[in-house]
């Protein structure tokens, strides 16, 4: 969970001005950051009404669908805590919001009110993405809306390319350039107040890690350039890549050649350490004045392993867990071996007889015989390895796991550089973080026994989610079913409604324009909705990483406010349907049972969004029991 | 470039034109332009057959040069047999007619004389023809070269021997191409003996290998008139079409993957021809319900549906055709002159023969696989102990005389029933006091799942109230909600579990069988049966049939397979725990081998009495929907093992740019090889002809929103159509890649790349049109068409440059290797001296 917690850090980072009352997690202040948190939570409910008011101009709609979101028991759970998902769902209802008043400002164009609401949205829209990738939904949603609305200003052949054009760049500025210059603010807030080294150190390169206070490579100096001779310690380049390895043990009877190990290893050790020789000439001694002979791209050298003297070696043996690699060993004594020690350096674009650096090259050693490349991955060995990472000889040269980069270089005949200079800059290093932020991500896949969900579980509120069981207070994240299932049965409904307004478009039929405008209204609304719907849930099935039932709240409020729009369409047709005289009351009536639906079912769910206690008296076979409607509701 | 098309063609058969002009006088009383111009299309392709009919057949040579007037074809093509199918009965397909193109000459020259009355448009031209003959005998020269094991013929080759030897194998792909290759082989007299073992090995004479390899070559050969017909169909020029086969034909890597036995071929042809009658279909809108109409309809259901059941990804063009078909009744639902009625008639029409053509074609290969596998094979273990028990030998010749009803005091096997086959097993071996990790254990025996009929993995079932271990009277059934102990045989412990962390998956509890060693750790060895399929056996559990839960009474936990290996103090067998998640495949068992217990010192009537009982029950055979049901469950959720990091495989974005090839076979004793590469100028050309196509789309789109319409009305439609159907062609074969998570390989990218090509192929017709037409440059016309020539050209030089790695036929020397790996990604494979 460690990838996690780091994963999340740009969403601290995000956060990182709302947290201040409540610097310290520890103690008393929590309650400060909950009362943040609420806060923003609360903010959604009138950010849901002045969306819908904005989108259909209809009261009860935006009445409704902002109930749909104050009685959602889900919410309220989720809002309650210091969790990322309210500041979440915060900014991506401010993005929405904005927009929708931004939008309505059309006929003013360049006013104040334009430009405010313009930057507003690009504000929260940069607020959303830095809480979590999730938010880049949202900006696509954002996009999509702004590029239809160009399209229509562009269509207009009233405006010349001129004003299209000064509209599209006011937009490029408002919704692109300004949360991108914010995020990277937020950014750099973020690199620089985490200046010092952490247990997330590993997962960076070697570069990464030299800025990083505390850390071993943090103002190193040591030569740049790598000569024959030097003592190096060599660390795979993929995320989370460990040190070559050897240590004075035999791979064991039955995987391969009886010889030394060779393995990666994550930690910093003596046995890490690798001399650098020529292909066929054992090196001098430093103190030898020898001339100084550096290491080219495609040179062939050998390693040997300091501690012990055994080169590095490779040959066509089975390797131990990755039977289709070849196996690597240590091999010969006191460096020296046989012809299959060889390997050729290359450095990854490269260009021929450049000299191979430390640190910012990144390079790859091809067996020479066997043509194969020297490869680590995560897979560990069993336990006579010392349950240490695989090292393998990898037939497919291009494997991106095959790639390494040297970390330590030790020679005392080369001047040393500061790795100052070759810091990455605030770029780079943005980058970097990330390829390992998005890698981290990914690389969350559920655990055996670990209670994950898949997405089509979510809107039908099939199982719930424990927030916290202790001493015996128990709350659990599950969804108001009254809501959740209405919402979906109206996500049906919906789509019957648009088939049948395009099917009655589509055949030229004529309706009476009042009912036609209203029917045009709301399935203009609702269209943009259910688009925001769907991003905002759609895509967690391609996604192979571990999910929560969480994951599915900003769908949810899309879909809550899809809700409140359909009901009052329908709440103002199907009064149409029965005698004059009963519709003003058969709408009333209809309403009121709506609400007081709503208010019940919020009333008996209550109880799990504000936490139970075992020892309530009643608490088995009480109130609980008559709420657990499903069987999968874990209470 | 339409009407430079039509220009020339008029001069070189004035006749013919004149011919013509007269029939769209005929059809131009049909009010609608759409069909005008439709007929009009129509008439040109009579147009070449008729002008081939006036020009006597020693003149045929010339024409056919006119014809190709660009030298958009191909330089070696053979002159077309000229066989004017006009002849051709209406209701032959053009499938049909082309596999009778053989006899073709002889027929049409018969059925000239009594010529029918009505004339419809499916015949089979000189230049359908001719695309498939150039095609063919690409595809099999040397068919026989390279007689070894080639990449998936390892597959392919050995279902084929399965199915003569009528064994069953298990498959994640559907077997209507096995078959297809299995009825060659069958024909050729091929009865399976041969063992595929490895790729390269070579073949035994009496492998039918050209037998086997024809099919895919003939269904890869047969694309090429398909594609061809399509590209007409969308209205491109014949042209267009031409150059659209002959980028295919001269590909390198189609015709890898049509010559050897592998599916994409047969996959390919099937798509397209499915396309091709729904493009066809399209066109025939205005004469709903005529002969035509239907076979086109019912033909491109049956093609579609017989890509899936080649491969599953044949959906993806399934899926195509069905949204063509949708969008164009959109189109009608728009088309005020068809009435409400009708339109439903029209929608059920099309909804039942896509639904019900395919689906009886899969389940109809299907049926033919099941019956035809009737014999015990090596995959067996994949399949449940019922679905083993259906056939002939292995397990059913065990279980054949056991009895059905589980007692009080049976002694069983449980097997482990999805995924691994193993079954419980304990030994007299236990826990070990503290694991590695330094956790504790319970120290009791352990209970693991071992993958090997064993002597221990007999378990006697007994209830908690009675005391004696045998099957007395009055017999005591076990039903469903049951409590029952598990005693095992050997070692007379019983089954256990407790809140004692697993050896290997701590959340986990541990099972083990119960030694009381007195140390406050009571026995918890009660456990209730819960059985799946309870309605299915009224209730009372049975041998193979029952899938069982075992529940563990004091935890609510169910008995699990976890899928851990065990390490050596467990003998590496694997683990077995109770969780907590009930509804999960590996908490699923059933009883494999059944027997009831005889004690010896019960009287010997009594045994007679058990023995009487012991008469097995008729054994019920599962039906034909319980297999398929079983063996399509199988297919689709069993995760096959994953070759991660296979040295060949590549992503879906490598495929664009040809980054890396397969390679498929390698001489053993020479650098004879054959390595499954694209031609490069093909490939590359293609991805700009897409990149192109998508740029202009945009401008033209851009453009025409601000009212500047730079194409004629009838040009920019036929523009979106084109996109329409091969871009979107294109992306549904090769965007779901991204999602798939398994290893890929350069082929899978085959169905998509012929989209890509049709595209590449619209887009230099387009191109010409563009300076032609729009900017009336004659001269820089027939600047582009000579580069057009150039172009191709250099594709017959690569073609012929990497023929030797496509055909495997020639020793090559390493030097010759290395000069074709262009690409330094590109591993093609030397033998070290």
């Amino acid at each position: 969970m460690m990838i996690g917690a780091f994963g999340y850090l740009t969403g601290y980072d995000g956060t990182f001005p709302f947290v201040k009352p409540g610097d310290s997690y520890e103690g008393v202040n929590y309650l400060g950051m909950r009362v943040c948190c609420t806060a923003l939570g609360a903010c959604l409910v009138p950010f849901a009404f002045i969306i819908v008011w904005e989108m259909t101009h209809s009261l009860p709609a935006a009445a409704l669908g902002s109930s749909l979101i104050l009685f959602d028991i889900g919410l309220l759970t989720l809002n309650q805590y210091i969790l990322l998902d309210p500041i979440l769902l915060f900014f991506i209802m401010g993005s929405v919001m904005g927009m929708m008043k931004f939008l309505n400002q059309h006929d003013r164009p360049f006013s104040v009110g334009w430009w405010g609401w313009l930057t507003f949205t690009g504000v929260m829209l940069s607020g959303s993405v830095s809480v979590k990738f999730v938010g880049l939904f949202v900006v696509l949603y954002v996009g999509l809306h702004t590029i239809k609305e160009l399209w229509d200003l562009y269509g207009d052949l009233n405006n010349s390319l001129l004003y299209v054009g000064k509209h599209f760049i006011a937009r490029a500025m408002g919704l692109i350039v300004l949360p991108i210059v914010l995020y990277c603010v937020y950014f750099y807030i973020h690199l620089t107040v985490l200046s010092k080294s952490g247990n997330g150190d590993g997962f960076y390169s070697s570069a990464f890690q030299s800025q990083l206070e505390g850390n071993s490579l943090y103002n190193a100096s040591m030569p740049l350039e790598l000569a024959y001779g030097a003592e190096v310690t060599l660390k795979n380049a993929r995320t989370g890549g460990g040190y070559l390895h050897s240590h004075i043990h035999l791979y064991p009877e039955g995987t391969g050649a009886r010889q030394q190990q060779i393995t990666t290893y994550s930690h910093k050790d003596y046995n890490n350490k690798w001399l650098v020789k020529k292909w066929n000439e054992e090196p001098g001694d430093w103190e030898d004045d020898d001339p100084v002979e550096l290491v080219k791209n495609g040179d062939l050298i050998r390693l040997e392993h300091v501690p012990t003297g055994r080169n590095l070696h490779s040959h066509r043996e089975q390797a131990p867990v990755t039977k289709r690699h070849h196996q690597v060993t240590g091999y010969g004594e006191n460096g020296v071996g046989d012809v299959n020690d060889v390997w050729r350096v290359e450095v990854i674009n490269g260009e021929e007889e450049e000299v191979v650096k430390t640190v910012v090259h990144k390079v790859r050693f091809v067996h020479y015989l066997v043509g194969c490349s020297l490869m680590s991955h995560n897979k560990q060995l069993p336990k006579w390895g010392f349950e240490q990472m695989e090292v393998t000889c990898n037939p497919n040269v291009h494997d991106p796991n095959n790639v390494w980069n040297i970390e330590d270089n030790v020679f005392p005949k080369l001047p040393n550089t500061s790795f100052e200079i070759y810091a990455p800059n605030f770029l780079e290093k943005f980058l970097e973080a990330h390829t390992v932020m998005f890698q981290g991500n990914s690389g969350l896949k559920p655990k055996e026994g670990e209670i994950t969900s898949q997405p089509w579980q979510w809107p039908i509120n099939i199982k719930g989610q424990w927030f916290s069981a202790i001493d015996g207070y128990k709350v659990y994240l599950l969804g108001n079913p009254i809501i959740w299932w209405g919402n979906l049965v109206v996500l049906a409904a919906f789509v019957l409604v648009y088939i049948y307004n395009a099917y009655r478009t589509q055949r030229g039929l004529k309706d009476d324009a009042a009912t036609r405008a209203r029917r045009e209204k709301a399935i203009g609304a609702c269209g943009w909705l259910a688009v925001a719907w769907a991003l905002h849930y759609l895509p967690f099935f391609a996604m192979g990483r571990i999910l929560y039932f969480h994951h599915y709240f900003p769908a949810l409020l899309f879909s809550s406010m899809l809700t409140g729009v359909i009901l009052d369409y329908l709440l103002e047709s199907i009064p149409n349907l029965v005698p004059p005289f009963l519709s003003v009351s058969v709408y009333h009536w209809m309403t009121g049972l709506v609400y007081s639906v709503l208010a019940y079912s919020f009333y008996i769910f209550a109880p799990l969004a504000y936490g139970m206690h075992n020892l309530e008296p009643g608490f088995e076979n009480g109130t609980i029991q008559n709420i657990r409607w499903l069987d999968s509701w874990e209470f | 470039m339409e009407s430079g098309v039509r220009n020339r063609k008029n001069k070189s058969s004035p006749k013919a034109s004149k011919v013509a002009k007269g029939k769209i006088e005929e059809l131009a009383t049909e009010e609608d332009h759409d069909m005008l111009k439709k007929s009009i299309e129509k008439l040109k392709h009579l147009n070449e057959n008729i002008s081939r009919d006036a020009i006597p057949d020693g003149d045929d040579l010339a024409t056919t040069r006119d014809y190709k007037g660009d030298g958009e074809s191909a330089p070696d093509t053979p002159p077309p047999e000229t066989a004017p199918e006009s002849a051709t009965p209406p209701t032959e397909s053009p499938k049909a007619s082309k596999k009778s193109s053989k006899k073709a000459k002889a027929a049409a020259k018969a059925a000239q004389a009594a010529s029918p009355p009505i004339e419809l448009s499916l015949r089979l031209d000189g230049m359908s023809l001719s695309l498939f003959v150039v095609s063919f005998l690409t595809r099999i020269w040397k068919l026989e070269t390279p007689r070894g094991i080639v990449f998936d013929e390892l597959h392919y080759g050995k279902y084929a021997g399965l199915y003569m030897q009528n064994t069953f194998f298990f498959d994640s792909q559907p077997p209507f191409g096995k078959q297809l290759v299995a009825l060659a082989a069958y024909i050729a007299g091929f009865d399976g003996s041969f063992k595929f073992d490895r790729i390269g090995s070579p073949y035994d004479p009496i492998v039918p290998v050209s037998a086997m390899r024809i099919v895919p070559a003939f269904f890869g050969s047969l694309l090429m008139p398909t594609v061809y017909n399509v590209m007409v169909e969308l209205g491109l020029s014949h042209y267009a079409g031409a150059l659209a086969a002959f980028l295919m034909i001269f590909d390198n890597a189609i015709l890898a993957q049509s010559r050897f036995i592998l599916m994409e071929g047969i996959l390919m042809f099937f798509g397209m021809f499915g396309l091709l009658c729904i493009l066809k279909f399209r066109n025939l809108y205005k004469q709903p319900y005529t002969l035509p109409w239907f076979v086109c309809l019912i033909l491109g259901a049956a093609s579609l549906g017989a890509a899936v059941c080649v491969r599953y990804f044949g959906i993806f063009t399934l899926f195509l055709g069905v949204g063509i078909l949708a969008k164009d009744f959109w189109t009608m639902v728009g088309d005020r002159t068809v009435t409400d009625r009708k339109l439903a008639g029209h929608l059920l029409t099309r909804v039942l023969v896509f639904l019900t053509i395919p689906l009886t074609l899969y389940i109809s290969c299907f049926y033919v696989h099941l019956s035809l596998l009737y014999k015990a094979g090596p995959n067996d273990n994949i399949m449940t102990s019922a679905f083993q028990a259906s056939l002939e030998g292995g397990l059913a010749s065990i279980i054949s005389n056991q009895p059905v009803k589980i007692l009080h005091g049976s002694q069983i096997t449980l097997r482990h029933t999805h995924g691994r086959t193993c079954w419980i097993h304990s030994h007299d071996a236990l826990y070990p006091v503290k694991y590695a990790d330094g956790r504790g254990s319970s120290h009791q025996q352990q209970v693991t799942c071992y993958s090997y009929k064993d002597v221990n993995n007999w378990w006697i079932v007994k209830k908690p109230e009675i005391e004696e271990l045998i099957v007395s009277e009055p017999q005591v059934p076990i039903k469903n909600g049951d409590i029952i102990q598990l005693v095992h045989g050997m070692t007379s412990r019983a089954l256990n579990a407790h809140d004692v962390a697993a050896p290997m998956s701590p959340h986990n509890q541990e099972v083990a069988a119960y030694i009381d060693y007195n140390v406050s750790m009571p026995a918890q060895t009660m456990w209730r049966l819960e059985l799946l399929n309870a309605d299915q056996t009224d209730g009372f559990w049975h041998a193979i049939e029952s899938q069982i839960r075992l529940i563990h009474v004091n935890s609510t936990q169910a008995l699990k397979f976890s899928g851990r290996q065990l390490p050596d103090w467990g003998f590496r067998q694997h683990e077995v725990v109770t969780d907590k998640i009930l509804e999960q495949e590996d908490t699923i068992w059933n009883v494999e081998e059944h027997r009831y217990t005889r004690t010896e010192d019960k009287k010997e009537r009594e045994k007679d009495l058990i023995r009487s009982e012991m008469i097995p029950i008729e054994r019920k055979n599962l039906t034909f929907w319980n297999k398929l049901y079983e063996l399509q469950y199988k297919m689709l959720f069993n995760n096959q093992e994953n070759v991660a990091g296979h040295m060949y495989a590549s992503d879906p974005l490598d495929w664009l740019f040809l980054k890396r090839g397969v390679a498929y076979w390698i001489s053993a004793n020479s650098n004879a090889q054959v390595h499954f590469l694209g031609n490069i100028v093909t490939w590359l050309s293609g991805t700009v002809g897409l990149v192109g196509y998508l740029g202009l789309f945009i401008l033209y789109l851009l453009r025409r929103q601000r009212a500047c319409y730079d194409l004629p009305e009838p040009m920019w439609n036929k523009f979106c159509t084109i996109g329409e159907v091969l871009g979107v062609g294109f992306a549904v074969h090769y965007f779901p890649y991204f999602l798939v998570d398994r290893t890929l390989f350069l082929h899978h990218y085959m169905p998509a790349y012929i989209f890509k090509l049709c595209l590449l192929a619209a887009m230099v017709e387009h191109g010409y049109y563009l300076i032609s037409e729009n900017f009336k440059a004659a001269k820089l016309a027939k600047v582009y068409l000579a580069v057009v020539g150039l172009w191709m050209v250099s594709i017959l030089y690569v073609f012929w440059f990497f023929a030797p790695v496509t055909y495997g036929n020639a020793d090559l020397t390493a030097d010759q290797v290395m000069s074709l790996a262009w690409r330094d990604t590109w591993d093609l494979i030397i033998h070290k001296q």
